[in-house]
């Protein structure tokens, strides 16, 4: 997983910026001081360095003017004491080597005469001439060479040994001051944070952020808690609204059910008599009826009977939308192969090849589903009628989006796609009542109970090329049905 | 042949009761057909009062009881038979119009021993109330004390 | 006067040579006689001389005027030669300008600063010191036990080298300043009780 930034909680990010902050500012003080320890220890060097010339020079000019020469090595010899003299010599005024000495490590040779007046750093070396003068005649020079490598790398190791035990005393102190300082801003945050995570987890509107601190914290914290007050007035609002549509909606459907119920028992009677008493008649009195009349007795019973049909299948699809759903894992595979038994039982006469795939087992309704595969499976044998053998494919596959798209694939009539939209509503029929027997209402029914499930249906056709509808179903349970 | 017994009918459609006796007369089953016009006429048939007073004594083998009727529906009817020690054991078979869940499930829990929707199929009609007799009014056992006619 | 420093002490060597040649082709050049080239013991005390005048403070009574020079005077035979006048010539000291004046007998000791006795004329030093009594003039010999005798500096030869001997007290006692830089390279000495 890609680290960012963004993942890391407030805390850390402010005592990160904090720490940071201090360690960067340390740093850049730290160089700065050290620079200018440096440079200063360099030109401190030099300035003793020539202080320390002048002097010899001056205890010097004795022992040049009289010529005493070791007189003039015990003086330069004095400066053994100080080891980082690597070298030192007196010259004479006309420029010739007078006295000197040279620290025994010491492998350069000094100049044979004397140079520019002086001192000069060659890298950690710092050497030059000094003028021996007395009473400003010139009465020879002096040449002394000083290492402060041994000097600048204690110093070096110091300044370093001080640098990390200041940095690691800041440190220390600046984590403290930090830990404290985040308190400050990231509680309030950190709280409100936790607040809001218990509002959306629990959903209880009734909690609110504690107000702490000032400025735009504040701000915030009593935003969100009048955030939550709104939310809270909306949602009882919502609720109030949600329990009185309830309610409307209870009376509509008490209404309806009273209407269905009426259809079913008071539509069902005359229709009932319509098809007994021509029966009767035709039993009764059907030699005196002459051929014609019982042509039209039988029609008269035949239309009743298909009002009865009509008029039970939009009970079923009325039931369908309101009855109760229980949730179950619902194996299709073992609702495909009773569908199939069934389905060869009633047609003996057919050559079907059934070619079923795995299919999965997804929550929902046993019977609704039941009647989604009976009326695909029942469409597909019924519109493979011309066909010998007809071919029947059931199938399923994930959507990749927690859903299973189930499909049946036949071999049958097909339809033109221009239609394919009403294929699914109710008495909806794409081929003549003679063609194929049946209302209409199958499909609308398979709709209605796989949009109650969650999921979505659509077919895909040609005419003469066979048919293949689809369905979707969640999973998982849906939350809401 | 065996001996009829007795079917009482509770309608309040003449035409059903007229297409119901004739599928019991195509099957010879209509001799012994009391036929009740609603609720309250079955319960004074069933209590000999009334019009009933001075019937035939004995319960009848059978109800075949609507559901939808005037005055004291065919519920109803069930639940007072059903509740009465005297008739609780008189098999009551629902023959009735609706499919609805509801009245299904309640005809059952009052203590139903059958239901019947009536098709609207005049044949399949006739096949149904001619099983409905020949099944209660000649197959099945009454309970013991019930008189026979 | 670096054609007149005195050459190397360890390491006499053609550069030195060459140079006295030049020297004493310029100063003599013209004369008629040769003398004696001065010897390099001479030259360098020549150059001695010269360098009192810088490590030695004078009372200002002891000059006439703030412009008159600074005489170095030289007492009975001048061993020098030319090499004394050579070491004094343009040059200044505290912005005095440097004269050389040679006295055959002490009674001849005109004006005078620095004076050099020579070994002959040191013989009758205490005659010399007399002459000198209450005068701010640094003596300079180098007859044997110059400076326990009274004598101010004693040039003292060791190994063929030039050393200072001082007698301090007698510097003192003349109202003279001698720096102590000049004192660092000498030896130090009292005059001795049988001094005259």
């Amino acid at each position: 997983m890609k680290f960012s930034l963004r993942d890391v909680p407030i805390r850390r990010k402010l005592m990160g910026a904090l720490l940071l902050t201090s360690v960067t500012v340390m740093l850049l003080m730290r160089g700065s001081f050290f620079t200018y320890e440096y440079l200063n220890f360099r030109s401190n060097t030099a300035r003793q360095l020539g202080v320390m010339g002048r002097m010899i020079a001056a205890n010097s000019t004795a022992a040049l003017a009289f010529e005493n020469e070791p007189d003039a090595r015990e003086i330069l010899s004095a400066l053994r004491v100080e080891p980082q003299v690597t070298a030192a010599a007196l010259y004479t005024a006309d420029g010739r080597l007078f006295t000197s000495f040279a620290a025994p490590d010491r492998a350069s040779p000094l100049p044979a005469s004397p140079g520019e007046t002086g001192f000069r750093f060659t890298g950690a070396r710092l050497a030059g001439f000094q003028p021996v003068l007395n009473d400003q005649r010139r009465l020879g020079t002096l040449y002394l060479e000083y290492d402060t490598g041994p000097v600048m790398r204690t110093w070096l190791r110091d300044s370093v040994t001080i640098a990390l035990a200041v940095m690691g005393v800041v440190l220390v102190v600046a984590y403290l001051l930090a830990r404290a300082l985040q308190r400050q801003i990231s509680a309030p945050i950190v709280d409100l944070a936790r607040t809001a995570q218990a509002v959306s987890e629990r959903g209880d509107y009734s909690v609110r952020a504690l107000p702490a601190g000032g400025g735009e914290i504040r701000q915030l914290t009593d935003a969100f808690n009048q955030m939550l007050t709104q939310i809270e007035a909306l949602n009882r609002e919502l609720e109030r609204r949600v329990a009185a549509r309830t309610a409307e909606l209870e009376i509509a459907n008490k209404e309806l059910e009273a209407f269905s119920y009426s259809v079913s028992h008071d539509l069902r009677a005359p229709l009932r008599h319509i098809d007994g008493f021509a029966g009767l008649l035709v039993k009764a009195d059907g030699e005196r009826v002459s051929e014609r009349g019982r042509k039209y007795l039988a029609t008269i019973a035949s239309s009743a009977r298909q009002m009865g049909t009509l008029i039970d299948d939009l009970l079923v699809f009325s039931r369908m939308g309101r009855s109760e759903m229980t949730f179950r894992d619902v194996d299709l595979r073992q609702l495909v192969d009773e569908e199939i038994r069934t389905l060869q039982a009633q047609n003996p006469d057919r050559r079907i090849r059934w070619d079923i795939g795995p299919l999965p087992v997804v929550p929902g309704d046993r019977p609704m589903l039941r009647q989604v595969l009976v009326n695909l499976l029942a469409n597909a044998v019924k519109y493979t009628g011309p066909r010998d053998p007809a071919e029947i494919s059931v199938g399923a596959r994930p959507d990749g989006a927690g859903k299973v798209v189930v499909h049946v694939r036949d071999n049958g009539v097909g339809f033109d796609m221009q239609y394919a939209d009403k294929l699914f509503g109710v008495f909806q029929r794409l081929h003549r009542a003679e063609e194929f027997e049946g209302t209409g209402i199958g499909l609308a029914n398979v709709r209605r109970i796989v949009s109650r499930h969650g999921g979505e249906t659509w077919a895909e056709a040609a005419v003469g090329a066979g048919a293949t509808f689809f369905f979707s179903l969640p999973l998982s349970r849906p939350a809401l049905s | 042949m065996k001996t009829l017994k007795r079917i009482l009918l509770v309608e309040d459609n003449l035409k059903d009761v007229d297409l119901t006796l004739a599928a019991l007369a195509d099957h010879n089953l209509a001799n012994e057909v009391v036929v009740a016009r609603d609720g309250a006429e079955a319960l004074d048939y069933l209590y000999a009062r009334g019009a009933f007073a001075g019937r035939d004594p004995g319960p009848p083998a059978v109800m075949l009881l609507d559901i939808k009727m005037p005055k004291v529906n065919g519920l109803e009817v069930l639940r007072a038979i059903k509740s009465d020690p005297a008739l609780r054991t008189l098999p009551v078979v629902m023959l009735t119009s609706s499919r609805e869940e509801p009245d299904l499930a309640e005809s059952y829990s009052l203590g139903a021993n059958a239901y019947v929707v009536k098709p609207v199929d005049f044949l399949q009609f006739v096949e149904a109330v001619k099983q409905l007799g020949v099944f209660w009014a000649v197959l099945n056992e009454p309970p013991p004390g019930t008189a026979h006619r | 006067m670096a054609l007149l420093n005195p050459g190397p002490v360890l390491r006499p060597g053609r550069r030195w040579r060459a140079a006295c040649c030049l020297a004493l082709g310029l100063a003599f050049g013209a004369g008629p006689a040769l003398p004696a080239p001065p010897s390099r013991e001479y030259q360098v005390k020549a150059v001695f001389l010269f360098n009192f005048a810088q490590f030695v403070d004078w009372p200002p009574a002891a000059f006439p005027s703030a412009g008159s020079p600074l005489v170095i005077g030289v007492l009975g035979e001048d061993p020098f030669g030319a090499a004394l006048d050579d070491a004094v010539r343009g040059e200044t000291v505290a912005s005095r300008p440097l004269a050389v004046r040679r006295f055959r007998r002490p009674a001849d000791i005109a004006e005078c600063h620095i004076l050099f006795v020579s070994r002959p004329a040191s013989a009758r030093l205490g005659e010399v010191l007399a002459a000198l009594d209450g005068r701010a003039v640094l003596t300079v010999g180098e007859a044997d036990d110059f400076a326990a005798r009274g004598g101010m500096i004693h040039f003292v030869t060791d190994k063929s080298r030039t050393r200072l001997r001082i007698n301090l007290d007698a510097a003192r006692n003349a109202g003279l300043t001698l720096s102590s830089k000049l004192l660092r390279p000498a030896e130090i000495v009292a005059t001795a009780r049988n001094a005259p």
